[in-house]
């Protein structure tokens, strides 16, 4: 049973256009994408106003790890059903149509001229996605290092749009400070008008700056070994709506490049035909390039019922050695010392999971460190062994959590971040305070101070002091005002540590709950 | 040196004294200070924006500080992520009011900002001052977050304790500056009023002031002089200050209390929290550096009933 689209007439007639079309899509969706990373900022509202998540929502691989070691259903990530739905109607379309990641890569071709070298790697897609979903099923989440939109909104967040805002400022600012007043009368109104709807309110600083801005670019150099060498070879999101899109209805043909011409064959940016020049349904993503080159118009798209396509682009033997490194990751990860080892700093952001069911559901976007009010959430490095990188913790120094902010508990996609409203937010502890009296002015110079007292937000301060008569270094009597935690009260926003007026390190500290990989405990 | 020599020489500098024309490193206005028995208005009522301008009207009215043309800084206490009630930021309707009365006297830019300690854009919006100044729509007045380029280093001129800060610039460069502090309870320096409320104008990292910080925040206030300061008491915070937060800390007074003089109105409104002026270390640094009048039994003041 067969249907070929030519035979109907509005096909033929939208035919010429289907690439145009395919483009426009492509640029509303990366205009909607920039729009919704734009808006994961505080505007003046409490509540975030639009799904800013909702890349991460439509993601099907998230759907499917979240799912897998969480062991539960996660209803926030209904929205990739559309995905698998139209996925399993039109095929992996998501990628040339829809994908961000994807425009961007198509767009990065008029600067990176693919080289000489074509280099074909189809199976690596799979046996990434085997291992990401292997190690998922042992709570071990590796999908935050190899998913598309992690390694783009994270790149973007942590390094393109600091790097852009700095270099706008700069040049803003270098007219304002040196040039004569007269320019910047003109310029200040233009810098006030990005900074209302293109630049973010505040330049930001972020750790793993160098590595997430070099891992998003790499994905671009890897142009020069041929178009969409990253959605062809490693992307693992592609590599499941392949598998997805075995089984859909609609599909191109011929299913073999014609002999005289397999123009669409040494054409095709995806690669998708084998050795016998046969084509492969599941690499094609619809991109309708060769709708408008075939010379002869054979080419057409139809809807049939899937059969049986046979072999895939991965061998019994990747799959084997993708499966043994799904289940050795989750086991290496565990008996790293790093996980035993009690870390301080670890101060995870609020509405955060217990650490182990943390760890499973962070899918490492970075939206909560990008909508962070105060720049105060930052990625972690290798402090928690591999399995804890980019994952977010609070650095107070840097900045505090703001105690009426509930931000970064909204635009979580997964839950690893529960939603919170204001007064749950308050309660919430997400670590305890402690002085360093080696450091404090009040105990080791026995100056006055408590600016910590001050800006303790706890309705009942968790910071109190005791007033008490002692003498100075010159002998003389004073009254200090000695402040102290009250640790039942603190619930750790570290605004004590941010603001602490001594050089260096804070005098008083935030120390996280102090969870450990592996354990249920908490701080009690 | 011998008597004669001595007796030479002391003839000598105190005829040159004598004889030089004076001229003193002091403001004619705060030479006359402590002379002249400052003003101080009291108005209690639950119409706050009357009271704003029947005690600026008492005061000889918007146009004995704000000329035609005048840059004028409005600098309410906007300090904390707290909402109207909770009282740790002034009352929105009184920073309105006094906007409305610099517009309509002719000033040519009003400024209202403050540096905050909380995240500035939660601060502006949830004090309310952010929605009552936008709906004023009038172009010359601005609400504006602090800038960090607008910091300059200031030398401060006898100063005690501190001889130099960097300050905002659009507060140094102002025509008039109206300081209008809200009255609120502060755990280290007893009470935080108009002279606490420069604190907000500062740059720097400010948690360096705490140490002596009657004396600093006196050096800081001869570098900004308020021209006219209102004081927001209509809420105050009695406990737990700067920024409070339980309802249970706030008691509700309706009062507002305005003077030229800066330590005149923070001695008056010390009294509101039934202490005596000089329990405040800053009020009484700024009275012994002649920034204004503490003895309340030297001033002036009027009661308004609304």
């Amino acid at each position: 049973m067969q249907y070929p689209l030519s035979k109907s007439l509005i096909f033929m007639k939208i035919k010429p256009y289907l690439k145009q079309v395919r483009r426009l899509s492509q640029l509303i969706c990366l205009i909607i994408f920039l729009f919704l990373f734009r808006q994961t900022e505080y505007t003046g509202s409490d509540t975030i106003p639009y799904a800013v998540n909702i890349l991460f929502r439509l993601d099907p691989l998230v759907l499917a790890t979240i799912t897998l070691a969480q062991k539960t259903f996660v209803t926030l990530l209904w929205p990739s059903f559309i995905i698998i739905g139209l996925t399993l109607l039109f095929g992996r379309c998501f990628c040339s149509w829809v994908c961000p990641l994807g425009t961007l890569i198509d767009g990065s071709g008029h600067f990176i001229k693919p080289g000489k070298a074509f280099v074909r790697l189809p199976y690596l897609k799979y046996v990434i996605l085997i291992i990401v979903l292997i190690s998922s099923v042992f709570g071990v989440q590796v999908l935050g290092f190899v998913d598309p939109f992690s390694l783009l909104v994270r790149g973007m967040v942590f390094s393109i749009d600091p790097i852009i805002n700095y270099l706008v400022s700069l040049v803003f600012d270098s007219v304002y400070t040196m040039g004569p007043a007269v320019l910047s009368d003109y310029t200040e109104p233009l810098y006030e008008g990005l900074k209302t709807f293109v630049l973010p309110f505040k330049q930001s600083f972020f750790y793993l700056s160098f590595l997430s801005f070099f891992l998003l670019i790499f994905i671009f150099i890897m142009e020069v070994f041929g178009k969409r060498f990253w959605c062809r070879n490693l992307c693992p999101l592609g590599g499941l709506l392949a598998l997805i899109s075995r089984i859909s209805i609609f599909k191109r043909i011929p299913v073999k490049a014609c002999k005289n011409c397999n123009l669409c064959e040494t054409k095709c940016r995806m690669d998708a035909f084998d050795k016998d020049h046969r084509f492969l349904f599941e690499e094609c993503n619809l991109c309708m390039d060769c709708l408008e080159f075939c010379p002869d118009q054979i080419t057409d798209f139809k809807f049939s019922i899937p059969k049986n396509h046979g072999q895939m682009n991965i061998n019994r033997r990747q799959m084997m050695a993708a499966s043994l490194t799904g289940l050795a990751l989750p086991v290496l990860s565990r008996t790293s010392a790093m996980s035993k080892m009690p870390y301080d700093d670890l101060i995870r952001p609020p509405g955060a999971l217990p650490e182990i069911d943390f760890l499973a559901s962070c899918v490492r976007c970075g939206e909560c460190m990008k909508v962070c009010i105060n720049n105060a959430l930052q990625p972690l490095f290798l402090e928690k062994s591999l399995e804890g990188m980019f994952t977010p913790k609070l650095v107070p120094r840097l900045g505090y959590c703001e105690f009426n902010c509930t931000l970064c508990t909204q635009v979580c996609p997964t839950g690893a971040l529960g939603r919170l409203n204001v007064k749950q937010k308050h309660a919430f502890v997400i670590g305890k305070a402690y002085f360093d009296t080696d450091k404090c002015l009040v105990y080791a110079q026995k100056k006055s101070c408590i600016v910590c007292e001050e800006h303790c937000p706890t309705h009942d301060k968790a910071i109190k002091f005791n007033e008490i008569k002692t003498r100075d270094f010159q002998g003389n009597f004073i009254v200090l005002k000695q402040p102290y935690v009250k640790e039942e009260l603190c619930i750790g926003c570290g605004i004590c540590e941010h603001i602490c007026p001594v050089q260096g390190r804070s005098a008083i500290r935030v120390v996280g709950k102090g969870n450990k990989v592996g354990s249920k405990s908490g701080y009690e | 040196m011998d008597r004669r020599k001595f007796l030479k020489q002391v003839s000598l500098w105190s005829g040159g004294f004598i004889i030089t024309p004076p001229v003193f490193n002091l403001t004619p206005k705060l030479f006359a200070s402590p002379l002249i028995k400052p003003d101080i208005i009291v108005a209690k009522g639950d119409d706050y924006p009357h009271m704003v301008r029947q005690v600026v009207q008492s005061l000889g009215g918007i146009q004995a500080f704000v000329k035609k043309g005048d840059k004028v800084v409005i600098k309410p206490n906007i300090g904390w992520d707290r909402n109207v009630e909770q009282g740790a930021n002034t009352h929105p309707m009184v920073v309105k009011e006094l906007a409305m009365l610099c517009l309509e006297a002719g000033a040519s830019k009003v400024f209202v900002f403050d540096r905050t300690c909380n995240e500035e854009r939660r601060c502006y919006n949830n004090s309310g001052i952010k929605s009552a100044v936008k709906e004023i729509q009038d172009k010359r007045l601005r609400l504006e977050y602090i800038d960090d380029r607008k910091f300059v280093s200031v030398n401060i001129k006898n100063g005690k304790a501190l001889k130099e800060w960097s300050f905002y610039k659009d507060a140094l460069e102002a025509d008039c500056y109206i300081n209008v502090p809200v009255a609120k309870h502060h755990s280290l320096s007893g009470l935080s009023i108009g002279l606490k409320n420069v604190m907000g104008v500062i740059g720097g990292r400010r948690g360096k002031i705490h140490y002596k910080i009657g004396a600093k925040l006196a050096d800081l206030n001869m570098v900004i002089k308020p021209e006219l300061t209102i004081v927001d008491a209509t809420r105050v915070i009695v406990r737990n200050g700067p920024q409070g937060g339980d309802l249970n800390d706030v008691k509700k007074l309706d009062i507002i209390v305005g003077s030229v003089d800066p330590v005149a109105a923070d001695a008056y409104a010390t009294t509101l929290f039934g202490l005596k002026p000089n329990q405040i270390e800053s009020t009484v640094e700024a009275y012994k550096r002649g920034l204004g009048q503490m003895d309340l039994t030297k001033c002036n003041i009027r009661y308004l009933k609304a």
